[in-house]
């Protein structure tokens, strides 16, 4: 039988207590009140997630809301690359220019150096650094150690270890976030823009001669790279080859000088690369 | 004396001997969740107390008061109200805490993310507040007795939670670094920690 | 009576039968000796000469680069020949100077006369130890001026000399007190006038007896009103001889976390260094020399040799029936705290207490900690040594410096005990130099960013 009573009393008593509670909800509202803007939210969604710092903020969330509230630029993201930038552009209704990627290269190319002592301990590059009095084993203190402590260190596992032990670098895994620049003891890597083709891949500050003995791919301070430069755009300083990047424009001259093939060009590679992320772009934008 | 054996009891079951998530495997989605910071245990820890606490006193209030009223007795809305008005109160309480923590502890808040709104379905909570009301409604029961004992219960049911989730948190900050097999890694080797502290507190067993 | 000691610690064998009875022999300085500018903590001395030069010995070559540095000396008279590059045991290579002995040993002006040292005031006995270049010659080589100085508010009541050598196969410090324990006591004597205290203490290890008799009679007869001398022995235990574990023993306080010994009132220092202190006030001799005890498989007479700075290594293994092709390792300092080296050219500096040849060193493939706490049970400092190696080999470098890493003396006794022979105190060593990285690349960047 239905018992209208009952069905209105139970309405009543669940009503009430819900107004009750509902009340007290709308005090908390207005007292516990949190400005927040919700594009916050929706830029840290567009954000890969990754934390990796790379962009210079403490994480995707710190990034997200410097964009939001301080209108840092939208295109700092490495891991995210182009298309990252331009969800982010598109959540805050503005344009963007698409950074350009960022690779490491390891400077140095480990010809068959002779080692100094044998090595029995952690089996990471900062730990031979220090042992050995600050030179590590290599006759070469200046030169990769091979112990992987980068190819570990990689998020993206972009590095891995070449037989003769020196980290070899995936550019199509590398985005560039700079943490085999901050592990690696001696500073051999660096991540420079892809528009960069010449690199000298070598860190030895030795006189030439010294370097000559030990290594034979190292720098020998011959100058014939400086020579022929028609830039002045490399110079020898303290031993060692410097590129100046806002002269150079990766002519190619310094490589076919260079004796020990000190110097590389990575040109082919890196405009196939642009090449194929700009015919990738196109077909995007044709399809959408 | 009675009485303060009586709450000693009460304390003592609801942290150890029946821990609502070693013992009762209840509210595990946060134990695995939010377990991988001690930080963040803690912090979790301490909302379930209090939306524990005070569910169990308000549900308790609405059962022995409402519901059991002399009055409204003879409709016996304690038969099916029970459950949709306790849901009705965790949820409004956990909003309640999740404004609150917003506004007064936002990186709490943050590192909390969806857990937080999740304490609404927990098991637990909803656990609490019906083991309350088989455990403290006989005849002999006082109202103020009632709930004094169920928000006893739900403060130290809230304690034995934090206390599973923060030896959990230290476990697995310890089980970050440790050579654990791959196909192992995260999760697979929590539940077998979890299911080690499960057994570990069985020998609680009997002692009350 | 159970002897004093401190918690934790460990007992490697002693091995110092060896040279443990045979007394110091002066070893001639050889024709070539290489002396290097940074011998110390602190910033190294910048060279004082040039080729050319004729130098004497106890003249300065080396002139100090501020406060906290060490002047450095010429060990022999003869030409400097060529400013040169040397490695140095744990740092990069130095600048040194390469020194032809001209074999007279002729002394500066003004050095190796005698002196009255009662008749100095503090700053006078500061000023003296600083321009003798004196640095702790336990192998710590902090520069011992400042050491003396202690700054404005903080109060020293006692001065502990090390004679407890708690590293096996050294003796040097051994045959040093039993041999002139009178320049030891005097050298705390002015010790204690230098950092305006009344109570010192030498501490000698039980298992040098012969060695405590010395010095215990040299403090009564040296005795002096006001002053409180007294020898004390210590249970033998590995690393008594450690400066925070000295002060726990013998005075019950403990140096706090991230603090110094003058924090709690002290000021330790080597037998040798007060030693040291002595030459300079009373016989106005500059550092020139040290003990080095010369010992190993890899030795055929092993002995303590007296040899000037700047001597290669080889001179003093050639002088104890070196076994050359039958070394497979070299170690500078004592087994456990000392630093293996591939250079037997490499000059003997301030801080070299020992030379040890080994023949057939054993090399160890380490696995994972098992967690049986033989590390923790050990650990002098009373830290757990197995999640600090868990943490750095994980690198979780924050997390280990919240689990007091930078508390850690190297000492090496959990390295020693560990059953998995994890190599701890390397990454120790590899953690605290990748924090100070960082906190030199967060420095340079809060500059530029200013």
């Amino acid at each position: 039988m239905f018992d209208l009573t009952a069905f209105v009393i139970a309405l009543l008593v669940t009503a009430g207590i819900g107004t009750a509670l509902g009340l007290v909800l709308a005090w908390g509202g207005r007292r516990f009140h949190v400005e927040t803007d919700p594009r916050i939210q929706q830029v840290e969604d567009a954000l890969p997630g990754i934390n990796c710092g790379a962009c210079g903020y403490a994480g995707c969330a710190a990034y997200a809301e410097a964009i939001v509230s301080e209108g840092a630029p939208m295109s700092l993201c490495a891991p995210g690359g182009a298309d990252t930038a331009h969800a982010v552009a598109r959540v805050m209704g503005a344009e963007v220019e698409a950074a350009e990627p960022k690779l490491s290269v390891t400077c140095c190319q480990g010809g068959h150096v002779d080692m100094r002592f044998d090595y029995h301990g952690v089996q990471d590059c900062r730990a031979a650094h220090v042992a050995g009095q600050a030179g590590g084993r290599k006759a070469c203190t200046y030169g990769c150690l091979g112990f992987g402590t980068c190819a570990r260190a990689c998020p993206f596992g972009a590095i891995t270890m070449s037989p003769e032990r020196i980290p070899v670098v995936d550019w199509d895994k590398c985005t560039g976030c700079g943490r085999c620049v901050e592990v690696c003891p001696r500073g051999l890597n660096r991540v420079d823009p892809e528009s960069y083709y010449v690199f000298v891949l070598c860190q030895s500050h030795d006189k030439g001669a010294v370097v000559n003995k030990l290594c034979d791919r190292g720098c020998i301070a011959c100058r014939r790279c400086e020579k022929a430069c028609p830039f002045d755009a490399i110079h020898v300083i303290d031993n060692l080859a410097v590129i100046d990047y806002t002269k150079c424009t990766a002519c190619g001259k310094c490589v076919e000088a260079c004796p020990k093939n000190t110097i590389v060009s990575f040109r082919k590679q890196r405009r196939a690369r642009k090449k194929a992320r700009e015919q990738a772009a196109q077909a995007r934008e044709g399809a959408a | 004396m009675e009485t303060a054996l009586v709450y000693f009891q009460i304390m003592f079951l609801a942290v150890f001997v029946q821990n609502f998530v070693l013992s009762k495997f209840l509210g595990l989605c946060p134990f695995v969740g939010v377990s991988k910071r001690r930080s963040s245990a803690f912090g979790m820890g301490m909302a379930v107390i209090f939306v524990m606490t005070l569910a169990s006193l308000i549900t308790m209030l609405i059962y022995r008061g409402i519901f059991l009223h002399p009055r409204l007795a003879q409709y016996q809305l304690d038969q099916y109200l029970k459950i949709v008005c306790f849901i009705v109160v965790i949820a409004a309480l956990v909003q309640f805490v999740e404004m609150a923590m917003h506004k007064l502890a936002p990186p709490l808040y943050k590192s909390l993310g969806i857990y937080l709104p999740l304490i609404t379905t927990n098991c637990a909570i909803l656990g609490v507040t019906e083991l309350n009301v088989i455990r403290f409604t006989g005849e002999s029961e006082t109202l103020g007795g009632a709930v004094a004992k169920s928000a006893v219960n739900g403060i130290f049911a809230g304690v034995g939670f934090t206390l599973a989730l923060v030896i959990m948190a230290g476990i697995r900050e310890r089980l970050d670094s440790a050579p654990i097999p791959e196909a192992l890694r995260g999760v697979p080797i929590a539940f077998v920690a979890a299911a080690c502290m499960a057994l570990a507190f069985f020998g609680f067993a009997g002692m009350v | 009576m159970a002897l004093r000691s401190f918690a934790g610690g460990t007992h490697p064998p002693e091995i110092k039968e060896a040279t443990r009875g045979r007394p110091i022999r002066d070893l001639a300085p050889p024709d070539q000796l290489v002396v290097p500018m940074a011998q110390h903590i602190g910033r190294p001395a910048t060279c004082a000469v040039k080729p050319g030069d004729t130098v004497a010995r106890g003249q300065v070559i080396g002139e100090p680069a501020g406060f906290v540095s060490a002047a450095v000396h010429a060990p022999v008279s003869g030409k400097v020949k060529r400013v040169v590059q040397c490695n140095t045991p744990l740092g990069p290579a130095c600048e040194a100077v390469l020194l032809e002995n001209d074999g007279a040993d002729i002394w500066a002006e003004g050095c190796n006369e005698p002196a009255d040292p009662d008749g100095l005031s503090a700053q006078e006995v500061r000023e003296r130890v600083q321009a003798a270049g004196i640095v702790g010659l336990g192998g710590a080589t902090f520069p011992t001026h400042v050491k003396l100085t202690p700054p404005e508010g903080k109060a020293i009541d006692t001065v502990i000399l090390n004679g407890c050598e708690c590293e096996p196969y050294l003796t040097g410090d051994h045959r040093l007190m039993l041999e002139s324990p009178h320049t030891v006591v005097q050298g705390l004597k002015l010790v204690l006038r230098a950092v305006g205290c009344t109570r010192g203490i030498v501490a000698v290890e039980a298992n040098k007896p012969d060695a405590f008799q010395a010095m215990r009679k040299a403090c009564a007869q040296r005795a002096e009103d006001g002053l409180d001398l007294a020898a004390q022995l210590l249970a033998v235990k590995y690393p008594q001889g450690a400066e925070k574990q000295l002060i726990l023993a013998l005075t019950g306080r403990e140096t706090p976390s991230g603090g110094l010994p003058l924090d709690v009132g002290v000021v330790v220092q080597n037998v040798g260094t007060a030693h040291a202190v002595y030459e300079a006030c009373a016989h106005a001799r500059p550092l020139t020399e040290r003990v080095v005890t010369v010992a190993g498989p890899g030795v055929g007479a092993p002995a303590n040799l007296r040899a000037r700075i700047g001597t290669p290594v080889r001179a003093l293994l050639e002088a104890c029936d070196w076994e050359e092709s039958a070394t497979r390792e070299l170690v500078l300092g004592g087994p456990m705290m000392g630093v293996a080296h591939f250079d037997p050219d490499l000059p003997v500096n301030k801080g070299l207490s020992g030379i040890l040849a080994f023949t057939d060193p054993t090399v160890f493939d380490h696995r994972h900690c098992i967690r049986c706490g033989r590390c923790v049970d050990g650990c002098p400092q009373r830290l757990v040594p197995s999640e600090l190696s868990i943490l750095v080999e994980a690198g979780r470098f924050e997390d280990a410096r919240d689990a007091d890493l930078l508390d850690c003396i190297e000492c090496g006794v959990c390295t020693y005990v560990c059953p998995s022979r994890r190599p701890i105190v390397q990454w120790m060593k590899l953690a605290k130099d990748e924090l100070a990285r960082r906190r030199a690349r967060e420095e340079a960047a809060n500059r530029s960013g200013d």
